[in-house]
């Protein structure tokens, strides 16, 4: 079971609003009820996040106190700095983490500073290939497999900080404490059941160095508490560079970029992806992709408003004291960068599409077509498939019947 | 040869100076490429081309068509327009050189790439020129 996104069958009600909203066209209502085509989810979450029923959840993670380990490392995603009220001090959040059950906190910006630093590096190499696309969001990565492969050698392909930091965090650990690695559990601290999803099935071959995810809505009651306790130690402050990585256009802010697009939101995002796949923004260094809206503050675990997260981000990052930082790591930069640690391989999906002949696949085509001609091309999702072109596809692959389109019975009915 | 028969043509008609609709029709080819399921390079490489096409019978030309054809092993684009033909076909296959007017370039297009991208992304490439219309033939193997 490797699929991020729990659903109730029992709340659904077949409403269709997942179903329109779905960027991969991936979830078909039958018999009133939501499917999910598992080959086609890219775990971007708008179906959670859309559900009046609330039928989508975040997959149930046992908690991590239950896990043994001899040290619990937690990574917190940078959002989490989104979460609380302005003015909350920030040292403090680490620190809180650590009481939540935790014997280690590697701060998951520290590692977003060094991707920054290997954008800025990847980019400079590959002077003569423009643009090059941010391969942090799975989504996003998800969606350049399924709808738009040829757009896959754009990939900068670097790996997401989240595991850049586990294995930073590992190595200090091992340092700190005296154990081996089989001792050490790293728990990732997710905004976003995509990123919970790509440490169970990554987007390359390589396996994660995350060995548990905890969503960050099941932490943040006691997580809360803890902060605004009075008179707590401070432990270390995030990244400021890296914290910028939890909203739209900070990883291009980060690494100093100047000509570079930050597009957030899916269908904004498909919109871009179609340019570049007509050629166009061959001039431009970086497109930064976020699947959701405002960039990783709007993923659905998150508990604070996007826009709100992104103003306290602010906040932290002009009114932070530059002196109270620390990222040891930064000056390891160059080691890693030449020994690959940053490279992340992204492996192209090998569809089981039966291979037929263009001549084949054009009849197919045109029938498909004619069905479409039939039907009343209102995209209402009556039927139960996103669009007509989707309805017509499943009555031509016999997973549907055109009489399943509700204008067509009605009309039907009328004639009678 | 049985191979190289033609299975399908979609025809376009381009409307001179029609900056709304333009695109379309090459957007239109890449989605019925896309459902017909031919691979993605070759997609990417027409798209370029169509569009590029399509854009130079909108500002260049007094109106056209373009076509798509499917052929088993080859996706060919012919692209004819109306006039008022291309001078100096050498200049205008030069990176950067172009006639589009201002009006055309503030909308960001006319930036002299568009048969030069053609041609780089083709596999074959022909044009022909008069004062009665250009025709250009594109040929990408799948």
């Amino acid at each position: 079971m490797n699929f991020s996104i729990m659903f109730d069958k029992e709340k659904c009600k077949g409403c269709t609003n997942c179903m329109k909203r779905c960027p991969t066209q991936a979830i078909r209502i039958k018999e009133g009820k939501a499917y999910i085509d598992s080959k086609r989810c890219i775990h971007c979450g708008e179906c959670v996040k859309i559900c009046p029923h609330e039928a989508y959840s975040a997959q149930s993670v046992e908690s991590h106190k239950e896990k043994n380990y001899k040290c619990k490392i937690a990574i917190p995603s940078t959002t989490i700095y989104g979460q609380f009220p302005k003015g909350t001090e920030i040292c403090k959040v680490q620190n809180a983490i650590l009481k939540l059950g935790f014997d280690y906190v590697y701060d998951e910006s520290w590692a977003s500073e060094l991707v920054s630093k290997a954008i800025k590096r990847r980019i400079e190499e590959k002077q003569g290939f423009k643009p090059l696309i941010s391969t942090n969001c799975p989504s996003t990565v998800r969606l350049i497999k399924i709808r738009y492969p040829s757009l896959m050698e754009h990939l900068i392909s670097l790996e997401a900080p989240m595991e850049i930091a586990s294995k930073l965090a590992r190595v200090r650990a091992k340092e700190i404490f005296n154990l081996e690695d089989k001792d050490i559990g790293v728990f990732y601290i997710s905004p976003c059941p995509a990123k919970l999803l790509s440490v169970t099935d990554p987007i390359g071959p390589k396996k994660s160095c995350i060995d548990w995810v905890v969503p960050l809505n099941t932490i943040y009651g006691d997580l809360y508490r803890e902060v605004k306790r009075e008179n707590d130690t401070c432990y270390s402050n995030p990244s400021l560079k890296g914290i910028r990585w939890a909203v739209s256009g900070g990883q291009s802010k980060s690494a100093d970029l100047i000509n570079y697009i930050a597009v957030n939101g899916m269908e904004n995002i498909i919109n871009i992806f179609d340019e570049i796949e007509n050629g166009k923004l061959s001039d431009v260094d970086f497109v930064e992709t976020l699947a959701c809206v405002g960039g990783c503050v709007g993923g659905t675990f998150n508990i604070e408003n996007p826009f709100i997260a992104s103003n306290s981000i602010n906040d932290i990052i002009y009114n932070t004291n530059e002196d109270a930082l620390s990222n040891e790591d930064l000056d390891k930069f160059e080691e890693l960068y030449e020994n690959g640690v940053f490279d992340l391989t992204v492996t192209e999906d090998k569809e089981n599409k039966d291979k037929i002949s263009i001549k084949e696949a054009v009849r197919r085509f045109e029938k498909i077509k004619e069905i479409v001609a039939l039907l009343p091309g209102l995209d209402c999702g009556s039927c139960g498939a996103p669009t007509c072109f989707a309805h017509a596809e499943d009555i031509y692959e016999n997973q549907s019947k055109l009489y399943d389109c509700v204008v067509l019975r009605a009309k039907s009915k009328d004639n009678l | 040869m049985v191979m190289d028969s033609l299975i399908k043509r979609y025809s376009y008609t381009i409307t001179r100076n029609d900056f709304v609709t333009a695109g379309k029709s090459s957007s239109d080819i890449k989605g019925n490429l896309k459902a017909i399921g031919i691979d993605a390079k070759t997609i990417r490489k027409i798209a370029i081309i169509s569009y590029e096409a399509e854009m130079n019978i909108v500002i260049h030309s007094m109106g056209g068509k373009l076509h798509c054809d499917i052929y088993e092993e080859k996706i060919v684009i012919v692209c004819e327009d109306e006039g008022p033909g291309i001078p100096d076909i050498d200049k205008a296959m030069t990176e950067g050189f172009s006639t589009a007017p201002e009006n055309v370039r503030e909308l960001g297009f006319g930036a002299g790439m568009g048969l030069p991208n053609i041609k780089r992304y083709s596999d074959e490439f022909k044009i022909s020129s008069s004062d009665n219309g250009t025709i250009i033939v594109v040929t990408v193997l799948i």
